[in-house]
């Protein structure tokens, strides 16, 4: 299964896509949501990891930008940000999940096959 | 008839109205002289006389003259006097002639403004009536500049016969008399509490405004700092994590290291997760609470905490206690704080077991919350910055904590501060305003 994650923060990006490959996931970074685009089309399955807080584009217009594009593309948001009632907003926006940072392996792994096992 | 006369004959008659119109001329002389004398004489007692009468009216003009001056000199003092009595300064005069320099006049005001009768202020020493709230330093100061011949200026705070506080100005001037010799001292004393108290209103708002400043930009500084601090501790537990799969049932050594690494990272995660929710902006709910009860609660909330560090609660909560105004949230996050202070302060020391929390009433508007330890006590160097952001004698220490109780006490309208007790241990006490409503 494809990850892409999308942050600003290089470090962040390589530990998780270094954490993610430990479960078998194929992993893609990006360092801002425009990279992203450029890259990935809608048609490329996989899940994508958004953090919240970034330059450009930040998170909640990035998933607004795939939702108003008719994407079904997967979104977990994460933030390193204490976002009040940022799950909710989260799934307002049609996304699958919300979690702070640092985020446990163990549930982002989890959260992640629970999202792939709904869009199947 | 005279052609009748003979020649001798008529040379005797001559000669006779001669003799006889000296006689007469002689006779007139006299009278005349004495006519003079006499008119002389009458004249100097007219003279007496009106002598008598200028001096008897420049009797009458300086009587006069001498009432008009006791009439001006009156109606002077009725004025003075009126002007004393009618100011709003509390004038006061001392006889500094006598030993005990006694009070000799005081005026209305004085009366109204000190609370004490003319009975009470006559006759007594300025010092002995204020004998009872005496702020020592300012009437050293006093007595020292009268005492060196000067004048005194200054504004102080003193209290009415019934406690009351007022704050005033006292200006003691000194009387001298043509030798230069001291005899009175004139004091005014004008009541000034209104002036303070706007003043203190002022001062207060300033500071509310700087507070308020403050824990925006700390909250603001913080939010910051979080943020960036989660992002290199996301990269860390994710290296560790993955790490620790990679390794799977190998290497045990470095799994203990990396699961270490992953504590150490939650740690960090939890102060951080602590901090933002010491910060959090949510609006306070303000309700009528019994303190005791959130002394119970906080510490029931830590109860396993206080018993695996081998310590104990003692209460001595006052059963009488009024309720006070407030967050119950935030007073909780005080109490907690304070509590978990003292288990640490308290932690290294095998000896000191109990935790005393106290509370009271300290007057009749005001509650006392008392948190008292055991431990180390606070290094005198460390006594004024406790209260200040990021500091912290802790090795792991956020130096929040204190400076945010604090914050929250204050906006609660009371005072926190901290003691070292007089044996060991420190005491960590505040004040909360009661709760007029339900008083």
């Amino acid at each position: 299964m494809n990850i892409y994650i999308v942050d600003d923060d290089e470090s962040v990006c390589r530990a998780l896509k270094t954490l993610l490959m430990t479960y078998d996931f194929e992993v893609k970074t990006f360092n801002s949501a425009q990279s992203f685009f450029d890259t990935v089309t809608d048609d490329d399955p996989g899940c994508l990891l958004l953090d919240i807080h970034m330059p450009g584009l930040d998170g909640w217009e990035t998933q607004k930008k795939i939702m108003d594009s008719g994407s079904k593309r997967s979104v977990i948001f994460i933030s390193a940000e204490k976002q009040d009632n940022g799950l909710e907003r989260a799934l307002k926006l049609g996304a699958m999940g919300f979690l702070q940072k640092p985020v446990n392996g163990q549930t982002l792994v989890d959260l992640i096959n629970v999202t792939a096992k709904i869009n199947n | 008839m005279n052609k009748k006369i003979n020649k001798p004959q008529q040379e005797i008659s001559l000669q006779k109205l001669q003799e006889k119109v000296h006689h007469l001329t002689d006779e007139l002389s006299a009278i005349k002289q004495q006519l003079q004398q006499g008119v002389e004489r009458e004249k100097v007692g007219a003279d007496v006389e009106r002598q008598g009468a200028v001096r008897e009216k420049l009797g009458a003009d300086r009587e006069k003259q001498g009432a008009d001056r006791e009439k001006i000199a009156e109606e002077e003092i009725h004025i003075r006097t009126k002007a004393m009595e009618s100011t709003f300064d509390g004038i006061f005069i001392i006889d500094a002639k006598k030993p005990n320099f006694p009070i000799v006049y005081a005026n209305t005001s004085f009366y109204n403004l000190t609370g004490y009768s003319k009975k009470e202020v006559i006759g007594q020493n300025y010092f002995l009536l204020y004998g009872l709230n005496k702020n020592s330093h300012i009437y050293e100061e006093i007595k020292r500049a009268l005492s060196e011949g000067r004048s005194f200026h200054g504004e102080m705070l003193n209290f009415k016969k019934n406690g009351e506080k007022f704050w005033s100005l006292l200006r003691i001037t000194l009387v001298r008399d043509k030798n230069g010799t001291v005899t009175h001292y004139v004091g005014n004393k004008t009541d000034t509490t209104l002036m303070k108290q706007r003043n203190l209103e002022i001062e207060e708002q300033r500071e509310e405004l700087l507070h308020v400043t403050r824990v925006g930009k700390l909250a603001e500084f913080v939010s910051s700092l979080a943020h960036e601090i989660s992002q290199p501790l996301t990269a860390i537990l994710s290296y560790a994590q993955a790490a620790q799969r990679m390794l799977k049932d190998r290497e045990p050594k470095l799994q203990e290291i990396l699961q270490y690494i992953v504590n150490d990272d939650q740690r960090a995660a939890e102060v951080i997760k602590r901090m933002r929710y010491l910060l959090k902006k949510s609006k306070p709910t303000l309700e009528a609470l019994n303190f005791n009860i959130i002394i119970t609660d906080t510490v029931a909330l830590i109860l396993p905490q206080i018993t695996a560090k081998g310590k104990a609660v003692k209460y001595e909560l006052d059963a009488n206690l009024p309720l006070i105004y407030g967050d119950r949230i935030q007073l909780q996050q005080v109490v907690l704080n304070l509590i978990s202070n003292s288990l640490e302060a308290m932690e290294d020391n095998k000896d000191s077991h109990d935790l005393i929390i106290r509370t009271s009433r300290k007057d009749s508007d005001t509650i006392l919350v008392q948190v008292k330890d055991s431990g180390s006590g606070i290094l005198p160097e460390h006594m004024n910055k406790l209260f200040t952001h990021f500091f912290t004698s802790k090795p792991d220490g956020l130096g929040m904590g204190l400076s945010i109780s604090r914050s929250i006490v204050e906006a609660h309208g009371g005072h926190l501060d901290a003691v070292n007790n007089p044996d060991r241990g420190a005491t960590f006490y505040f004040t909360l305003p009661v709760d007029k409503k339900k008083d």
